[in-house]
């Protein structure tokens, strides 16, 4: 029997790691050597130094909270239980109420690191938006979080007190499902308006066929009145793929050759299914992560029961926070690889290089963050890297 | 008959009632224009009333006492006040005098001037304030006898009223119960506004004395909540109704859906088949969980079905019963005016929810009179939609009286004539 299920579980890890495989594959030519980058000279020693002192203090911040968090979660999952005589609902009610009270402890310890975030960022003037405002916002996301993790525990109860310990494979894959169709139609989520740039807009025309793309339409979102950083975002799936630019990234602040290679390396997420891969990293996460939290639950009677919930709660906080690094890892190797093939499209390093730049000055991004944090926060490649790559494009492609 | 508000633990500023409930079809029609006069004098004494209270305030602030003079001269007024109120909302049929003279049928007595403490009457103003946002829901904007303001549950029992005494000659008993008891929680508030008393104003349905009548109704609430309040829950209340209430509105979706075949059913039939009478009590029972945790009339997280007995503030429904065609044929049109009343207790039950919310998360528990104000109105709701949804054909009561008065056995005894 045990050998039984050590062959399994071999089976199980050996599937893993070739699905792992398959989905590193990139286009970024392997053994691709980036060049050192004088960081002073590129991006300005005083904006190197602010740009330090800026993110050390969110960095900081970061970690006090994810202490915080653990411990609450930790006293939580040992005296949670006791909210349970606050139901009147049945089991899966009353794990509703645990997970949501569970989250409403961690929103409020929170707040006060929140809040010295957006002090910061108002301070360096990285945001304008005001304490209430923040507040109001967050308070309407706890409520978004409230409904998604009722929708949960409402799938992983109802299969484990149907199939018992067994819920955490389908569970995975209803997870999976989710997360598809709100990939596919988070599109819509969000209220933008069509790009007003005939000159971008036929760049991007340029770009798509290059990639072997179908017209991808682009979009702006208007952010520019609760914040000054600038950003851009692929969105979902099949039909609903789109691209989103914010506003302040059209502000003027950045050059055409900006701006091109921003909307190139949009493209180039779509043009290399990142959206797709994402789900199946995510598939490859939530399996395990499943697993671990149906055998940690054990001992409270599983996840069939409410008292098992503040337990889940502390396990998925502490597996995510320690699958951090892998995912950032994967998720800058995406980065990585719409790099280039901006690059390949654009074939414009100039202007590569004037967005990272650009970055660094209007979101502050440090460009050669400590490794612990580039590790556990950093998605994309640092802007040294960036800058790099570009450097190394053009090396390549004289 | 009197009514007065809390007996047993006789409080300094009292309703009594003593209406037959008879009304003039006359005077109901003229009603507004009759009580223009009292509105110009209404204003001018209510300039001087506020007036004496600042002086009455600073007495108090130094003596501890308000002179017996101006004590006298503020009850007067109060008196008044309730007296035109009274008359504007049908909940007293003779035209009042203009002095606040005592013996009106809906009046107000009130305690001689006694003793009050320095720092209780130094904040008034802001500890007046839930106070008077109830008072403002229940009476008006203008309160507590005033007849300003914006329209309280009073107002509108009064505007529904209005038509039943044109079509009878005799305001519904439940109405007149209904706009009394806001009168008195109106006068109890603006009592303490005024420094006639420190003992602050409660909102307790069940201190009318005797009781004010709870006929017996298909449709019942049960409470057996006992006011404990989990502190962690209350603050997050409106957050932890979120699943809730996307549950309720995808069922309410149905049951808008369903409604329109039971109504043909029933008109077939003169009675709603079981299974469906089942599944629309179940989501009236629902609704009520529902709102009695998110207004923290109740205390526990409700369940998602609406299963009867499964919370601490529930609505029992009778089995389903034959009904009359006719009144099935009409009955949304019949139902409109339960659903404007269902609509005030709303603003009202908000008020609770909001005062509630405050105190519960400071001390733990609910008040008693504020839960039992919400639960009426939670009771109230649960009626009206079991009348709109063909439960029963029994007309939504308004009295704010949570259960029927105690059975006296002395009264059983004495012979009907």
């Amino acid at each position: 029997m045990k050998a039984l299920r050590l062959g399994t579980f071999g089976l199980a890890a050996a599937a893993w790691i070739a699905c792992a495989w398959l989905l590193l594959d990139d286009a970024v030519p392997g053994g691709l050597e980036l060049p050192t980058v004088n960081v002073d000279a590129t991006f300005g020693a005083a904006l190197v130094d602010e740009a330090e002192r800026y993110e050390r203090f969110l960095r900081v911040d970061w970690l006090l909270s994810q202490i915080v968090l653990l411990v609450v979660l930790w006293i939580y999952a040992r005296k949670g239980v006791g909210f349970t005589r606050q139901s009147a609902a049945g089991p899966i009610g009353t794990g509703m109420l645990l997970g949501m009270l569970g989250l409403g402890i961690v929103w409020l310890v929170q707040l006060p690191f929140g809040l010295a975030a957006v002090w910061w960022e108002r301070r360096y003037e990285t945001t304008e938006i005001g304490y209430l405002e923040w507040a109001l916002g967050d308070w309407l996301a706890l409520g978004a979080a409230f409904l998604s993790i009722c929708l949960a525990l409402l799938v992983v109860m109802a299969l484990a007190r149907w199939l018992g310990e067994h819920w955490w494979l389908p569970g995975t894959a209803v997870f999976v499902g989710i997360a598809a169709l709100f990939t596919f139609v988070s599109p819509y989520l969000v209220t933008t308006t069509r790009l007003e740039d005939p000159a971008l807009v036929a760049a991007a025309r340029r770009y798509e066929r290059q990639q072997g793309l179908p017209e991808i339409p682009l979009r702006v979102e208007e952010v520019s009145g609760q914040t000054s950083q600038a950003n851009a975002y692929a969105v979902g799936l099949g039909p609903t793929r789109r691209v989103v630019l914010w506003d302040t990234l059209l502000d003027g602040r950045f050059s055409d050759g900006a701006e091109r290679v921003v909307v190139a390396h949009e493209l180039a997420h779509h043009s290399s299914d990142h959206l797709p891969k994402f789900l199946a990293w995510f598939a490859l996460f939530a399996a395990p992560g499943a697993y671990l939290i149906m055998r940690v639950t054990r001992r409270r009677g599983g996840m069939g029961h409410p008292e098992a919930v503040p337990v889940a709660l502390l396990v998925t906080a502490v597996f995510g926070l320690v699958v951090a690094p892998a995912e950032n890892w994967i998720s800058r190797r995406m980065e990585a690889e719409a790099d280039w093939k901006a690059l390949q499209s654009t074939r414009d390093p100039v202007g590569a290089r004037a967005l990272f730049s650009g970055f660094a000055d209007t979101s502050l991004g440090d460009p050669s963050p400590p490794t612990w944090a580039y590790v556990m926060l950093e998605t994309h490649p640092t802007l040294e890297q960036r800058v790099a790559m570009a450097d190394a494009w053009r090396a390549r492609s004289p | 008959m009197c009514h007065v508000i809390e007996a047993p633990d006789r409080r300094p500023i009292r309703l009594v009632v003593s209406d037959d409930l008879q009304r003039s079809r006359l005077t109901v029609f003229f009603r507004l224009l009759l009580a223009l006069p009292h509105f110009v004098w209404i204003l001018l004494w209510s300039a001087a009333a506020f007036t004496v209270a600042f002086v009455a305030w600073l007495a108090v602030l130094f003596e501890r006492r308000v002179p017996r003079t101006l004590h006298d001269f503020l009850a007067a007024y109060l008196r008044y006040a309730t007296h035109v109120s009274a008359y504007l909302y049908l909940a007293a049929g003779p035209y009042p005098g203009f002095t606040g003279r005592p013996g009106y049928p809906v009046d107000v007595e009130i305690d001689p001037p006694r003793e009050q403490g320095r720092w209780g009457a130094g904040f008034r103003l802001v500890l007046a304030l839930p106070a008077l946002l109830l008072m403002a829901a229940l009476v008006g904007g203008g309160g507590g006898g005033n007849s300003g303001g914006s329209a309280g549950i009073a107002a509108v029992a009064a505007f529904l009223a209005w038509f039943a005494c044109l079509a009878q000659g005799r305001m519904p008993r439940g109405l007149r119960d209904l706009v009394t008891y806001a009168l008195g929680y109106g006068a109890q508030a603006t009592g303490y506004l005024l420094m006639l008393t420190s003992r602050y104003p409660s909102a307790d349905p069940s201190l009318v004395q005797p009781p004010a009548e709870l006929p017996e109704h298909p449709v019942r609430l049960v409470l057996t909540d006992t006011l404990e309040r989990s502190r962690l829950t209350v603050l997050f209340r409106l957050l932890l109704s979120f699943p809730h209430l996307v549950w309720l509105t995808l069922w309410t979706v149905v049951v808008l859906l369903v409604s329109f075949f039971v109504w043909l059913v029933a008109l077939v039939l003169g009675r709603v088949p079981r299974f469906l009478h089942r599944f629309l009590a179940a989501w009236v029972r629902y609704t009520a969980h529902v709102s009695a945790f998110l207004y923290v009339v109740g205390g526990p997280f409700p369940g998602f079905l609406g299963a009867a007995g499964s919370y601490p503030v529930d609505v029992e429904i009778d089995p389903p019963a034959r009904q009359h065609r006719l009144k099935t044929l009409f009955r949304f049109l019949l139902a409109l005016p339960a659903l404007l009343l269902a609509g005030a207790f709303g603003t009202v039950l908000l008020v609770v929810a909001v005062l509630g919310w405050f105190y519960a998360l400071f001390t733990g528990r609910m008040p008693p009179g504020l839960r039992d104000l919400g639960a009426v109105s939670v009771r109230y709701s649960a009626q009206a939609s079991a009348y709109l949804f063909l439960l029963t054909d029994r007309y939504p009561y308004s009295a704010p009286a949570l259960a029927a008065p105690p059975h006296d056995e002395q009264l059983e005894l004495v012979p009907t004539p």
